[in-house]
Order: C-alpha cells, then structure tokens, then sequence
C-alpha cells in the first residue's frame, strides 16, 4: 500500500492504493467515478479511456501509481458546472450516441484529438478513434461529431 | 401555423445528456449495500457425463458465502421458443446429469470479492466421465454420432417451407443451378457485457433481478418457471443496455444463479458479471449454416422456384434456433414473387457453444446465400441483376404464396432508386481497371424488414400507459427494451406528437416488469411499430380525457377540438382556447378531480404461422431495402476496398431520421466486419479467438462511405406510417459486396468471410480453367 496524491478532474484525493491497483479500479471502486467504463481489461476496446496530461490512455492498463502527479480527466470532468463541452454537443447533436457505453471513452478521445489538432480532417479523426471500439453506430455519425465540434470549437477560441 | 410536433423530426435522444456526460447508468455499474460477487462454474469438457459435484472444499473457504448446483432448483428445464416449439425446450439452469459443451454450468458461487469467488470455483470437485463429443454438424446428423439430447440424428429442430410444384418448375426452367454457401459463426460484441444483480427477499419470497437484457419480461416467464414461483413474484429490471444484438433475448444461467445464490445466502444481493472472454466463449454465437441450393429460371426472368436445404450447427441447446430457421429458409419470400418454393431447415445439435438469436435471426445467412444465388441465376440467364430483381420483387398489396400479407410495398423503388444513384447502369459489366491489377465492381442485394416475430407468447402485443400530472409533466410507462437502438426516443416523440405537447415534457420509465405493461422486447425489429402504436394508443386515450373536462368546462363538443403546440385548439378555426397546462389543471380541479392516465395496447394483425408448412402471415408490416456495394479488388493482394455502400430503404415514415441511418450505419458496418473477418472459431468446442484482439469488430477505420435514403410509403398500420428496420440492413451487405467482386474480376466467393486468401485462391482456380 502507498499513499498518493491524485488530480483528478482538477480536485485532488489522497488515498491509499496496492501496487498492482489499475486506474479503471481506483477510479470506479473506489472512487465512485463510473462514467469510465471498461470492455475488455485488456487494452482493446477503449472504453477505459480517460486524459492523462490531456492525452488519451486506457485506464485498465495504468497503475494508479503511474498517474500520480498527473492531471486525470475523466468523463465526469468534462462539463464541470454542467455546461456540456462542445465535443458532448456535437455527439447530441450528430445522433453519435447510441447504447452510449462507448461515448466516454470516444468523447475524451475526441477532446485529446482536438486539443492537439483543430482542425482535423477525416483521416486524422479515424485514426484517432482506432482504439475506440463501437458496437452500434457504424462510426459514421460520430466521425461527424467530432468534425462538427471541431468547428464549433474555433468559433468559442 | 408552426407545429412543434417532434415526430419526422431528428430530437436528441431522450437519454443522450446522460450518456454523453457519463451519467448513464447500466447494471454494470450497479451495486448495492452488501452484495456478494458471483462466479460460475463451467463444465471444462464439450461432453461428459456428471458423476459428482462435491462442494464442502470451497464452502469451508473464508468468505464464500454460497455455493448452489442443481440440488437447489427444482430442476425444470427452460426453453426460448418454448410456445410453439415445445419440444425445443432442453436446458437446465444448472446441469446435473451432463454436460454438452465447455461452458455448460453446473454450479455457482457468491463470496466476498473476486479472488475468494475464483478461489472457490477451482476448489469445487467435480467427476466427469468423459463422453464422445461431436463437434460437426454434418457428422452429428450420422446414425451412430453421439447423443447430445434424446432427438434423433441429433436434428433438433427440423423445419420446412413447402409451396407449389417445385420439381415441375425446375423441369420447365431454361436455367438451373446449384450452389453450396457457408457462413461462420460470429459473435455479438455488444460492448456492455452480460451482467446480472439478482436479490431474494425471503420474508416474501420475491425476487428482484437487474439485467442488461433485450427481454424483461422474457426472462420474467423464465425464471418464474424455473424457479417454480409467480411471475408476479419475479421483479426483472432493466436499466441502460450497453448493446444487445440479440445476445441478450434470454434468460441465461447466471440470471437464475444471482437469484438462487442470494436466496441461499440470506438475501444479500448477488452480482455475476461475464467477463469479455466469457461473454465470448459461453453466451450465445451465431449459427454457422450450410445452403445447398438449386433454383431456375425462364429466359423472361422469372424465377421459377428455389429449393435447397439449409444445415445449421446449432451447439449445445436450442436457444431460439426454429426462429433463427424459419428466417432462414423463410424470409426471402417478403422480398420475391414465388410460387413455388421448397426449403428444409435442420438445426442439428452438437457440442459447441450455444447458437443463437443474432440480429437479422437467420437472415443474414440466407441474405447471403440467397442474394449471391439470385445474383448468378441472373447472370446465367444474361439478365441485368437489378432488372432481374426488378422482375421478381414483391408488390404492394399482394398476399405471398406463404401468405404473408403485404401491404406497403417499396421494394422497387428501393432497387430503382439505388441504381440511379450508384450509377449503376454506366458502371455494371463495365470492365475498369484503375490501377494495374486494381478492378473495380459494382454488386446488389435485396432484403425485407419483419416487425415484429411471436417468439414465445401466442399473442405480440405491447402496451403503454401515460400519466398526465397536475404540474403538466407526462410520463410514459413502456415494457420496451431500448438497448441503445433509440427506442425510448421514438416512443418519447410518438406520445408528445399525439398528446400535441413538446417532446422535452415526455419523461419515459421502461422495461421494469413490475410497473411497466407487458412487451415481449426488443427483438425482429417490432418496438418501433408495436410499442409505438401502443404508445399512440395510450397518448389518444390521454389526450380524449383532457379534451373531455375542456370540451365540458367551455361547452364545447370534444370531437371539435384537439391538442396541438402545447395549446388546446379548436379544430375547425385553429384557434387556440386554453394552454395545456391549464386545461391540466383544469383536470385536476375542484369540479373535475380527473387523474389523466391514458392507456393503450398494440396487436398486430398476423396469423398464426403453420410451421409444417411454413404458412402464415409472421409480422403486422413489412419493410424493404436495397443495398449497392462499388468496391475495387486488387488481384495481387486479394484485398478488397468498399468504397461505397448505397442503402435505399422503405422505412414507412422516419420518425426520428437521425436514429434510423444510425441504425442503417451501424447495420452496415457490421456487416462490413461480417463479409470481410467475423468468424468465431472453434477447435473440438473451444472457442479460439475469445477478444477483441482475436475477433476483429470493425473499427473507425474500416469505415466505408455510406449514402443512406428512405422511400416513404407510409404504411397504413404503422404509427405516422412508420416500420421498423433496426435489422435489414445488415442482410444484404455481405451479398452485395460477393455480387460486386464477380463484377470487377469474376469471381463468386461463396463463403464468409472473404479473405484476401479465398481472393487470390479463386483467382488462381479461374485462370486455371476450373473457375
Ligand atoms: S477496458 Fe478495453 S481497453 Fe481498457
Ligand atoms: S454507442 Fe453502443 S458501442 Fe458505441
């Protein structure tokens, strides 16, 4: 057991964790952060994903002792106050959420693409949601989404 | 004068805030005060017999705090299509005598955590006596294979669909052909895992279960039987479903074992959670299937019969295998003027995993094998194939030679328009080399839509109840299953059109079989069209009660008014007498004290199916579709491009058309993953690719282009004349793409998947002389 210190969707916690523990259990066993899905525990469907320093990990394969010192943003830190980031919008908006089990993994996915690239085409979008699996929607609507929220992220710059 | 009616209109879904924020919850996220995590043990053998079971090792374990095996049920076996098919009724929810395939369960645990739940499992003894296995069914269906149950030949289920003369047909023909299609088994992927929370309550003996299932009220009958106890007493709940696909239509196992273990360990709530591996391994897969097929027709271009048999491997049990094979054999009758037909299913059992319910039923097989069969019966003839389709589609209004009664019929103008805007006519049996060894090829397929399917009541009825409150707010109490397919929404946005009020009001509680009306689920397509005119229903039933105390209070005669934008109007000026919210209160009022409660309930008009013959009308309406895939192959690699999927398809009306071409984008990239690399293999019972790194689910990046158009004919049984469709799509894309290759390098592959190895295989076969 160590204890650490974690930033967490700009609040810090202190707690008490295993060496072994992996982000994905602090974070919904423990912390009661359940936004953070998982599908696999293997690294390969992107359902666990969360910012780490902004960029997109999966979260069943970092120990919770290598996000110390790090900012972790997770779902549930993306509309602080409520007010929904534009990347959420746009998935509203483009009819990108189905069942919904995938959209946190693909919402933050999408944010650490656009934090990087404003103005991503198609290509780049694709690629930056390979690790993100979906089941429902063929991707099509969410390719848009992110398209559409890249915009309307330039117009709030 | 504007209308805020949100029907035909793309609204948000009602639950997208919560999915998009992380909100959501689903049972995987779901825990209670002291509950227990739950395991089940699996038979590690694909045929045994059960010698014994001892237990007293792992309950002496600290913190296991139950174990039960087939000693604590009554011991009555379960069934999927137990109403028509009795005989199909054939699993225990523990084994006790044997065991048919790894993975069978035979006995379960609870304890505190995790590692003492795994830790008990392995140290429960179990004496097997190995029995010969048989693993093909082809070999199972040989006299002498072993028994899997008691059913001879081990057919399980044996199914024919009989009509006209068809030998005298084929007699008369002036094309015949025989082909041999087979497709792989494939897996559902519904990100969401199966999981089940069972809680007893022992001072009533009641039980409460959360499931992430298609089917609450399935399971409610289920579980009631096997239990031995009231359905009134098995509470099933449904929260958000991460994806469903037809893998979660059942009760399975650890439904049952979550209740019976929290039973036994003295009420504590009981979660069992499949892991992604198990939810591979031990759920349900599709049914592989063999099409043997001999079909003809006349230089004119009719169709003069099809005939052939169908095999599926069916695994273990039967699960809903006659529904999957009467799709199978059955369902390309919606879509073709026959006459004469005759097709024999045989389910056979063997000792692999469990086949099951997948969306499209049996009919993405038979798209498939049907769709590449008619493609080369029309080549053979030197018929266009759209034109050849175009010859053989079904009418509107016509009844069928199975006696489906077709009513809305948009088929041709799906096949017309999908030409016309694939440029099919400058583009088929052109010749395009775009690059050196690089072809490109345009190919079709046809599928038709069912609404609904009685897979386990003799009625499909659905209800809705709507409750106006005094503050003006509405509820809509639905049995519907959404499980992300947007059904919730479409119901949502029924009752706001139909009670005339903003579709923001409509707060909908589903799929809870202690409060909600009964619904069989979310299964054949049906929700749209059957729980929505039952939501139609109840909200005209409402909204006659609001019109009532207006119509009373203003002297007015209520057959001259209604309720649009939010205001009570009169019909005959427009004008507006009273907001919504007022005659509400005017409800509730003094002189009235009127609660508004609305009811409503749906019962398609079908007939009985006779499955001796395989005659009946199955389903209330029926859909259309035609799918054009272009793709570019490149005869050095095999590999194979799609560059465009057109998909024009006879949806009735759109009530949210954001969902719809969600659902059509969604079908079709499936069935991308479907024609090119699903295929869940299996070694003597083992499945061999148990994750996502193993079995390929199409990516962001296998994405095609897809242009998705409606055809409306507004279907006079539908509510606003809408039709389901969350299946169809995936039907005829694996065809279309096989249509495609043999038009760019002529080649027809006849197996899924199609791999750049069967690409280059055929290829080689071809300019060998032998293709
Ligand atoms: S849970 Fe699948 S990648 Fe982490
Ligand atoms: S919306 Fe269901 S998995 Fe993506």
């Amino acid at each position: 057991m160590k204890t650490v210190t974690l930033d967490i969707n700009q609040k810090t916690c202190v707690l008490e964790v295993r060496d072994s523990e992996l982000l994905i259990e602090t974070l919904r066993d423990r912390l009661g952060l359940l936004g953070t899905k998982y599908s696999c525990l293997e690294g390969d469907c992107g359902a666990c994903t969360v910012l780490l320093d902004g960029n997109n990990v999966l979260s069943c394969l970092i120990l919770t002792l290598e996000a110390e010192g790090r900012k972790i943003t997770t779902i549930e830190g993306m509309s602080p106050g409520g007010e929904l980031h534009p990347v959420q919008q746009a998935f509203i908006d483009a009819g990108a959420v189905q069942c919904g089990f995938c959209t946190p993994g693909m919402v933050l996915a999408s944010k650490a693409l656009l934090d990087k690239n404003s103005h991503p085409d198609k290509e780049d979008i694709v690629r930056a949601l390979d690790g993100n699996l979906c089941r429902c929607t063929g991707y099509v609507r969410i390719v848009e989404a992110v398209t559409a929220a890249a915009k309307a992220m330039e117009k709030t710059s | 004068m504007k209308t805020t009616s949100p029907v035909g209109k793309s609204v948000p879904r009602i639950d997208a805030r919560q999915k998009v924020t992380g909100e959501a919850r689903f049972v995987f996220d779901m825990s209670l005060p002291g509950m227990l995590v739950g395991k089940m043990l699996r038979s590690p053998h694909a045929h045994a017999k059960i010698v014994r079971i001892d237990t007293s090792k792992a309950e002496k374990l600290p913190g296991v705090r139950a174990i039960v095996t087939a000693e604590d049920t009554p011991k009555i076996k379960f069934g999927s299509n137990e109403y028509f098919f009795p005989y199909t009724v054939d699993q225990f929810p523990l084994e006790f005598e044997k065991v048919r395939y790894i993975g069978d369960e035979i006995a379960a645990v609870a304890a505190v955590d995790e590692e003492t739940a795994r830790k008990a499992l392995s140290l429960i003894d179990v004496q097997y006596e190995i029995l010969p296995a048989v693993f093909d069914p082809l070999e199972a269906m040989k006299p002498g294979a072993p028994a899997i149950h008691t059913a001879m030949n081990n057919i399980g289920v044996m199914m024919p669909s009989s009509f006209g003369d068809p030998d005298r047909a084929l007699k008369e023909s002036d094309y015949v052909r025989e082909d041999v299609f087979t497709l792989p088994s494939a897996a559902h992927a519904a990100l969401e895992p199966h999981v089940s929370i069972g809680q007893y309550e022992l001072s009533t003996n009641r039980i409460t279960l959360w499931a992430s299932t298609q089917a609450p009220f399935k399971i409610r009958e289920a579980m009631a039987k096997t239990f031995k106890m009231q359905e009134a007493d098995v509470r099933v709940i449904k929260l958000h479903v991460g994806g469903g696909f037809g893998g979660k239509l059942e009760m399975f196992p650890m439904d049952f074992c979550a209740c019976l273990l929290s039973k036994k360990c003295g009420g504590f709530p009981v979660k069992i959670m499949c892991s992604r591996e198990e939810v591979f391994s031990f759920t349900r897969r599709k049914h592989p299937m063999i099409y043997k097929l001999k079909s003809g027709a006349k230089k004119d271009g009719t169709i003069t019969a099809i005939t052939g048999e169908v095999i599926a491997d069916g695994g273990a049990y039967c699960s809903y295998g006659p529904t999957v094979v009467a799709a199978a054999i059955m369902r390309f009758m919606m879509v073709y003027k026959l006459k004469n037909v005759r097709l024999f299913g045989s389910r056979v059992y063997t000792n692999n995993p469990i086949s099951g319910a997948i969306r499209g039923f049996g009919g993405v097989q038979s798209g498939f094998a049907i769709e590449s069969h008619i493609d080369m019966l029309a080549r053979g003839i030197g018929m266009d194939p759209v034109e050849f389709r175009l010859k053989n589609a079904t009418d509107p209004n016509t009844t069928t030679v199975n006696k489906l009664i077709i009513s809305s019929n948009g088929l041709k103008d799906c096949i017309r328009e999908a030409a016309r805007r694939s440029g099919w006519r400058d583009k088929y049996g052109v010749k395009k080399e775009t690059a050196p060894g690089v072809f490109r090829g345009i190919g079709i397929g046809v599928a038709a839509d069912v609404m609904g399917s009685k897979m386990y009541k003799s009625h499909e009825s659905a209800g809705s109840i709507i409750k106006v409150e005094e503050d003006g707010s509405v509820y809509l109490f639905t049995g519907a299953a959404d499980t992300g397919q947007g059904s919730d929404t479409a119901l949502a946005q029924i009752a706001a059109h139909e009670l005339g009020v903003a579709y923001e009001r409509i707060r909908i509680k589903a799929a809870d079989t202690e409060i909600t009306p009964f619904d069989t689920g979310s299964f054949a397509s049906r929700v749209t069209f059957i729980s929505g005119n039952a939501t139609k229903n109840a909200a005209t039933d409402a909204k006659r009660q609001i019109l009532e105390v207006v119509g009373q209070e203003l002297k007015l005669d209520v057959p001259g008014l209604d309720i649009k934008d939010e205001q009570v109007i009169d019909k005959n000026s427009g004008r507006a007498l009273l907001s919504f919210d007022r005659a509400v209160v005017l409800c509730y009022s003094f002189n009235y004290g009127r609660l508004i409660i609305g009811r409503g309930n749906y019962n398609p008009k079908t007939t009985p199916v006779d499955f001796r013959s395989g005659e009946g009308n199955i389903s209330g309406s029926y859909g259309f579709e035609a799918q054009i895939a272009e793709v570019e192959v490149n005869t050095k690699t095999g590999q194979v491009k799609v560059l465009k999927m057109v998909d024009v398809h006879d949806i009735g009306y759109p009530i949210n058309p954001a969902s719809v071409h969600g659902q059509i984008e969604g079908s079709i990239v499936m069935g991308l993953g479907y024609t090119f690399y699903e295929d869940l293999k299996f070694k003597e019972g083992r499945v061999l690719n148990a994750s996502f790194s193993k079995y390929r689910i199409p990516r962001s990046v296998n994405m095609t282009e897809i242009e998705s158009v409606f055809i409306e004919t507004n279907d006079p049984q539908g509510p606003f004349g809408a039709k389901g469709m969350g299946e169809s799509s995936l039907l005829p894309t694996a065809a279309a793409i096989a249509n495609a290759i043999h038009d760019a390098i002529g080649i027809q592959i006849k197996d899924l998947p199609i791999t750049p190895q069967k690409v280059l295989a055929a290829l080689k076969e071809k300019e060998s002389g032998r293709g």
